[in-house]
């Protein structure tokens, strides 16, 4: 039996990675904020059900993924391309490229790392993969929860959640394959390197890129092995709190605004 | 009486080792194939129904639209005949357990797929799939119909090795 005292806790304990989680659920900060606000509210109003068959953190990520599926299951899902979409929409949008440069100079989380815009991109990508998957892919690979304690949090089955974590890894894997030039030669997205010539000029971007194990161990290491480096960074960095934060959340506001809009039109 | 059951079941435990075999008749021709997986049944039966994944794992489908749910008319290419386009429906569907795709029409040329699981006592999966296809135009069509055995084997490998690597995950 938990008590309140005890919700408190744990809750503040795990608020921070499950404010991390719901930014890349939702893409939205509004979205993390409420859906926290809920959760809480939700979890206190109840923790006399709570029969203490899991932790109260697995207890509390199964409250805030049921009210984040709530939102996103009608909403349609990212396309795999979404990097492309964005990119040509921030292009010709001058006061957003022109408010992104004032983070850059101005805000102490204004800093453009690669790595951090590996994690951003993980995070716009992740959403074109099927919700379920996506939830699974995150938790058990970024939030480092066990299969049996995702099966508690998404109420389904340990073998449907290793199915879900399988698909979604190879759709992943293969999506990064095909795309990312980090590993691929003859990759289509070149964003990052891009954006590093934007904010760091002066930066040699190569001196940067041999610094990230995953392009360092690009050409010997496979698919597999390339996609847990990635996710190593991912897990690295807090949206929320790092030295490019104000920039990259910025970032994901504009991607949101232009993802809405683009599949709102389709 | 023993006779026959014995019989029986040295044909499901030949037909479980992967192993096609067809049965050919004047009007129809019956290929089934029967594997042993060792993953649950939910596994099997999600990547039998989720049409957007078949391509990444299934060697002998080449490309696949639509919904693999109740009444859906599925479109597919294989291996079998790359240059056409299959237009199968879902006929039946009891999750878990059985699943039935036709094509053509009755009684002229039909051809019903049926995807069966059954749960073992130890968490395995026997997966059987058989095709039968048949009817008044059979006889003058059964010359020019490729044979699926081959197909169908690599289908239930392919089938049991993404099946057993999904259950097999860490953790």
């Amino acid at each position: 039996m938990a008590t309140i005292k005890d919700l408190n806790a744990d809750f503040e304990a795990c608020k921070g990675q499950l404010k991390s989680y719901l930014l890349r659920m939702t893409a939205s900060t509004e979205d993390v904020d409420d859906i926290i606000q809920d959760t809480y509210i939700k979890a206190n109003a109840s923790i006399s059900s709570f029969e203490g068959k899991s932790t109260l953190k697995t207890w509390i990520f199964a409250i805030a993924s049921n009210l984040a599926r709530d939102l996103l299951r009608s909403k349609k899902r990212w396309p795999e391309n979404v990097t492309d979409i964005c990119r040509e929409a921030a292009l010709s949008n001058r006061d957003f490229l022109g408010e992104m440069m004032n983070i850059r100079m101005t805000s102490p989380h204004g800093d453009f790392e690669i790595k951090e815009h590996i994690t951003f991109c993980f995070a716009c990508v992740s959403k074109s993969l099927p919700l379920e998957q996506q939830l699974v892919l995150l938790l058990k690979q970024v939030h480092d929860f066990k299969v049996k304690e995702i099966a508690v949090i998404i109420d389904n089955t340990e073998a449907m959640v290793k199915y879900y974590l399988h698909t979604a890894r190879q759709k992943m894997m293969e999506i990064f394959d095909h795309r990312c030039s980090l590993i691929n030669k003859q990759g289509i997205c070149h964003q990052c390197t891009e954006l590093n010539g934007i904010f760091n000029p002066k930066q040699d971007a190569q001196e940067e890129l041999v610094k990230i194990d995953m392009v360092k161990k690009a050409q010997e290491k496979d698919k597999e092995q390339l996609f847990d480096l990635r996710l190593e960074i991912v897990k690295s960095i807090d949206p929320y709190d790092s030295p490019a934060s104000e920039l990259q959340l910025r970032h994901l506001k504009h991607n949101k605004g232009v993802m809405d809009k683009h599949l709102k039109e389709k | 009486m023993k006779t026959l059951l014995t019989m029986i079941m040295m044909t499901t435990q030949l037909m479980a080792n992967g192993q096609a075999t067809t049965n050919k008749k004047t009007f129809s021709r019956e290929t089934a194939v029967a594997i042993e997986i060792d993953a649950s049944t939910e596994i099997v039966w999600a990547l039998l129904t989720t049409a957007s994944d078949y391509t990444r794992w299934n060697s002998t489908i080449t490309s696949m639209e639509g919904d693999i749910a109740l009444n859906e008319t599925v479109k597919l290419k294989s291996t079998l005949d790359p240059d056409r386009i299959f237009k199968l429906k879902v006929k039946k569907m009891n999750p878990g357990k059985l699943m039935i795709w036709s094509s053509g029409a009755a009684p002229f040329f039909m051809g019903l797929r049926t995807y069966t699981l059954s749960e073992n006592d130890e968490g395995s999966t026997t997966f059987t799939m058989t095709e039968k296809i048949g009817g008044l135009m059979f006889p003058m069509a059964a010359g020019s119909i490729p044979p699926f055995d081959a197909v169908f084997q690599q289908f239930a490998a392919d089938l049991k090795k993404e099946a057993e690597l999904i259950s097999n995950q860490n953790q």
